[in-house]
C-alpha cells in the first residue's frame, strides 16, 4: 500500500544519508538523537465553536489543527431486543472488539458503537479519497476505536449517545510524513475535549447543564479530585498517539522527516495508549516514573525509499574515466539500470521485507517502560488546557 | 529529553533593518518641508490589525506593516508605484500585487515580499534538481517560478571532449544527469517569461556528491541567501573535521558537502586542456567518496547552522554561516553533551541567532 509521498533525492544524497544513518549513534541530519523529536509548539482550544481543538506546529512550518464537535443522536434500536443495533461500522472487524471488553466488564451497561465517531482526515493538495489520506485516516480511527474503551465514553443513556466528529485538517503542505503530527494534534484535541453536564438521569431525553464551566472533560485529568465522580471508566485512560518509527540498519529512529523516511529499510506506525491505573503499584515497585503503555495497532509504512533509483558505480558509469569515455559508452549503453553488488557510496534501495529481529526491536522500544512515548505523553499532558 | 513542546509565541511585527534605511530617508524628505506621511497614506480600506508604534517617529505608520495582494495602499497621487505594486489604468491608487511589507523610498512606493520564488539572473550560481530528462535538455528546478532549461549542448562531455553532440549523447542522456540529480550550474541565458537556460561549462560545475542539501526559502522577510561575493567556498570544519565545501545556491538552494581534493590540484604544471581532461573523470559520478564520521558530524552541525539562521529570519551569507559554525561549536563545548552534540533546533537556534545578532 502506497502511503507515503515520492521524495526526489539524488543517488548520492541518499547513500551518504543512509550512511549517517547507519553510524551508532546515527548522525541526523538536523543534528537530532534518534529518540528525539521536532521541537513543536501547541495549543489547544482554539476553535470556540468545537467541543476541544487544538493546533500543532513544527519549526519548519508545517502546522495541523484538529476540531472536535459533538451532537447528541438517537442510538438505534432494534425492537424487543435488549442490545442496540447499528449497522454503520467503520471498520469492519469491530464488533467482535465490542463484545470482548462488554464480556469483561459484566456489569457495565454502556457500550459503544465504532460509527459513532466520524474522522475526516484532509491533507491539502490530495483528494479525499486519495489512498494516501484514506490510510492516514485508517490508521488514526482504529488506534482511538480498536479497544472499544473509547466509543463507551460517549454514552449517555440506552436511548442516546454523543456522536462525535473529529476533524483533522493539515494546514500547511505535508513536508513530511504527517502521521505523528495528526496523532499528537488529535491527542491533544481529544484531552481539551468537554461535553456538557449531563443533568436527566436514567433513559430520560437527555438535558444538560447549561454551565460550560462544570462541562466535564471527556477524558478526566488525573490531578483533578472530581475525576472518579464523572461517568468515565475506571481505567482512565488517555486517548492513544500514533507514531511513526523507522529503523535504518540497526538503529531505531523516531519522528524521522522526509529525507530520513527517504532512506528507510523498515518504517512502522505504532499506535500507544498510556494507561495510569496501576502506575501507582508499579512505581513503587520500579522507583522509576512509568506508566502501563498498551500497544494498540501497528502498521507498517511503505518506505520510499523502495522506489529510489540506485546509484552507478564508477566501474559501471559510462560518463566516467577520462579518455575510454567514449569507449565505455559503446560498451554498456544501459548501465545505468544494471544490477550491480553492493559497493561502498553507492545507492542501493533495500530490497526484501523486514527483519523479524529489528521490527522485535522496534515495537520494544516503542513499549519501554518511561522510555519515549512516556515522555512524550507527559509532555502532551503538559500542555495548558485553556 | 525526547520532545519539547513550546506555547506559540505571539507573532511579532515584521521590521527589517533596510526599512530604517528608508525611514530615514522620508523623515528628512519630511523636515525638509514635505508633507506629514501620516496624513498621506490614508489607508482606510482595512481594519487596523495590531497595534502601531504611531508615536515614535512620523513615519513608521506602515514600517513593519503587512498588506496582502489586491490591498489598496495609498490613492495618493503624489507616490510612484514600485515593485510589488500596480495601479489601475485611470485612477491614482496603488495596489499591493504581493504580500509582503510597505518600503519607501523617497516617493516611491514599493512591497518587500515575505515570501517570494527565485528569480532567475544571468550570471547567477544556482543549486538545482533534474525533474524532468527531454530528448535534448534537462528541466531542473531551482526554485523559481517555471523550470530552468539545462540543454545537452551546454554541458561538458566527460573527459572534456569537445565536439557536436550527437544521437548518441542523446540517448544515453541519463548518464549524465538523471531524475533527482542535483547540480551546481550558472544561468546563462533567460528567457522573456522568465524562464532561465544554466550551463555547466565550468570545472566548477556539475553534479554534487559527498553531502547534504538542504534548501533555503528564496529572499524577503529578511532571512534567506543573499547574492555576496562568494558563493562557494571551502571551509575548515571543528573537531577534526577536515575540510568542508558550502555551495550557497543564489535561489536558496545550499550544498554541504566534504571537500574532495580534484586530482588536478596535485599537478597543477598540466596545461588547461588536460587539467579539463583530468577534473571531468568525476564530473558524473554519483558514487560517494569514503566520508569520515567527524566530517559527517561537522556537515549536520553546518546544516543545523543554516536551520537556525533561516529559523529566526537572518540571512544566510558566507560570513553569518562561518560565524555561526563557530559559534555552534563554542556552543556545543559548553553543552552537556559535549563537542558531539550537535543539535541546533528549537532554543538552541535561538541562542545561536541571539549571539550572531549580538543581542
Amino acid at each position: 500500500m502506497a502511503s507515503s509521498q515520492h521524495v526526489l533525492l539524488s543517488p548520492a544524497e541518499l547513500a551518504y544519508l543512509h550512511a549517517s544513518l547507519s553510524l551508532t549513534p546515527p548522525i541526523r541530519p538536523d543534528g537530532r538523537t534518534p529518540t528525539q523529536f521536532r521541537p513543536l509548539a501547541a495549543e489547544t482550544g482554539i476553535l470556540p465553536g468545537a467541543n476541544g481543538s487544538a493546533r500543532i506546529c513544527f519549526a519548519d512550518g508545517t502546522e495541523a489543527i484538529v476540531g472536535v464537535k459533538a451532537e447528541v443522536e438517537r442510538t438505534a434500536q432494534r425492537a424487543g431486543e435488549e442490545t442496540i443495533f447499528t449497522e454503520g461500522n467503520l471498520l469492519g472487524d469491530e464488533d467482535e472488539d465490542v463484545e470482548d471488553g462488554e464480556a469483561k466488564e459484566g456489569e457495565d451497561k454502556r457500550r459503544g458503537y465504532s460509527s459513532w465517531v466520524e474522522m475526516t482526515v484532509e491533507i491539502p493538495g490530495l483528494r479525499d479519497d486519495d489512498s494516501g489520506t484514506a490510510f492516514l485516516a485508517a490508521m488514526l480511527s482504529e488506534a482511538l476505536l480498536a479497544d472499544g474503551e473509547f466509543v463507551k465514553r460517549l454514552w449517555i443513556n440506552r436511548r442516546f449517545h454523543w456522536k462525535l466528529y473529529i476533524d483533522i485538517i493539515l494546514i500547511s503542505p505535508p513536508l513530511s510524513y504527517p502521521l505523528p503530527l495528526l496523532s499528537l494534534t488529535t491527542h491533544l484535541a481529544l484531552l481539551s475535549t468537554r461535553l456538557p453536564r449531563l443533568k436527566s438521569e436514567g433513559d430520560e431525553d437527555p438535558f444538560f447543564d447549561d454551565d460550560w464551566a462544570a462541562a466535564p472533560y471527556l477524558f478526566p485529568r488525573t490531578i483533578t479530585a472530581g475525576a472518579k465522580s464523572t461517568a468515565a471508566d475506571p481505567t482512565a485512560s488517555r486517548p492513544p498517539i500514533t507514531l511513526l518509527v523507522m529503523a535504518v540498519g540497526n538503529n531505531i529512529i523516531f519522528d524521522p522527516s522526509k529525507e530520513e523516511l527517504a532512506v528507510a529499510d523498515v518504517a512502522l506506525a505504532v499506535s500507544v495508549t498510556g494507561t495510569t491505573s496501576h502506575a501507582e503499584d508499579t512505581v513503587q515497585a520500579e522507583g522509576k516514573v512509568g506508566r502501563d503503555l498498551r500497544l494498540l495497532s501497528i502498521r507498517t509504512i511503505d518506505p520510499p525509499s523502495r522506489l529510489t533509483p540506485p546509484g552507478v558505480a564508477n566501474a559501471a558509469n559510462a560518463a566516467y574515466g577520462t579518455a575510454n569515455g567514449a569507449a565505455a559508452q559503446q560498451k554498456m549503453p544501459e548501465a545505468r539500470t544494471a544490477e550491480t553488488e553492493v559497493v561502498e557510496g553507492v545507492w542501493r534501495a533495500p530490497r526484501g521485507g523486514a527483519k523479524r529481529i529489528v521490527l522485535g526491536a522496534l515495537v520494544q522500544k516503542v513499549l519501554e517502560r518511561g522510555g519515549v512515548v512516556d515522555e512524550v505523553l507527559d509532555a502532551l499532558e503538559g500542555v495548558d488546557l485553556g | 529529553m525526547p520532545i519539547t513542546i513550546l506555547t506559540p509565541k505571539p507573532s511579532r511585527p515584521i521590521n527589517d533593518r533596510e526599512e530604517d534605511v528608508s525611514d530615514a530617508f522620508s523623515i528628512s524628505d519630511s523636515e525638509s518641508g514635505g508633507v506629514d506621511l501620516d496624513g498621506d497614506l490614508p489607508m482606510t480600506s482595512r481594519p487596523h490589525k495590531r497595534v502601531r508604534i504611531t508615536n515614535t517617529t512620523s513615519s513608521s505608520a506602515s514600517g513593519g506593516d503587512i498588506v496582502t495582494p489586491g490591498e489598496l495602499i495609498t490613492d495618493d497621487p503624489q507616490w510612484m508605484r514600485g515593485h510589488g505594486t500596480y495601479v489601475t489604468p485611470g485612477t491614482p491608487s496603488i495596489i499591493s500585487s504581493v504580500a509582503g511589507t510597505i518600503s519607501r523610498t523617497n516617493k516611491l512606493l514599493s512591497v518587500r515580499p515575505l515570501r517570494a520564488r527565485y528569480t532567475p539572473e544571468v550570471g547567477d550560481l544556482v543549486v538545482g534538481r533534474i525533474v524532468e530528462v527531454q530528448a535534448k535538455r534537462w528541466r531542473v528546478d531551482v526554485g523559481s517560478t517555471q523550470l530552468a532549461a539545462l540543454p545537452l549542448s551546454a554541458i561538458n562531455l566527460p573527459g572534456g571532449i569537445l565536439r557536436k553532440r550527437t544521437e548518441t549523447d542523446e540517448l544515453q542522456i541519463r548518464t549524465f544527469f538523471a531524475e533527482g540529480d542535483l547540480l551546481v550550474a550558472e544561468v546563462q541565458q533567460l528567457f522573456g517569461d522568465g524562464g532561465a537556460v544554466l550551463h555547466t561549462r565550468s570545472l566548477k560545475y556539475g553534479k554534487l556528491r559527498n553531502g547534504v542539501f538542504v534548501a533555503v526559502s528564496g529572499m524577503g522577510g529578511g532571512g534567506g541567501v543573499v547574492r555576496s561575493r562568494r558563493q562557494v567556498w571551502t571551509m575548515d570544519a571543528a573537531n577534526g573535521g577536515g575540510q568542508i565545501d558550502v555551495v550557497l545556491g543564489v535561489n536558496g538552494y545550499v550544498w554541504i558537502s566534504k571537500h574532495v581534493e580534484t586530482p588536478e590540484a596535485e599537478n597543477k604544471a598540466a596545461g588547461i586542456t588536460n587539467m579539463e581532461e583530468s577534473v571531468s573523470t568525476t564530473m558524473y559520478s554519483s558514487q560517494n567518496d569514503r566520508i569520515e564520521v567527524e566530517t559527517m558530524r561537522e556537515i549536520a552541525r553546518l546544516r543545523g547552522v543554516i536551520t537556525a539562521l533561516v529559523e529566526n529570519g537572518l540571512r544566510v551569507d558566507e560570513d553569518m554561516l562561518v560565524r555561526g559554525y563557530h559559534e555552534a561549536v563554542e556552543m556545543a563545548m559548553v553543552s552537556a553533551e559535549g563537542a558531539d552534540d550537535i543539535y541546533l533546533g528549537g532554543e538552541r537556534g535561538e541562542q545561536l541567532a541571539a549571539a550572531l545578532t549580538g543581542q
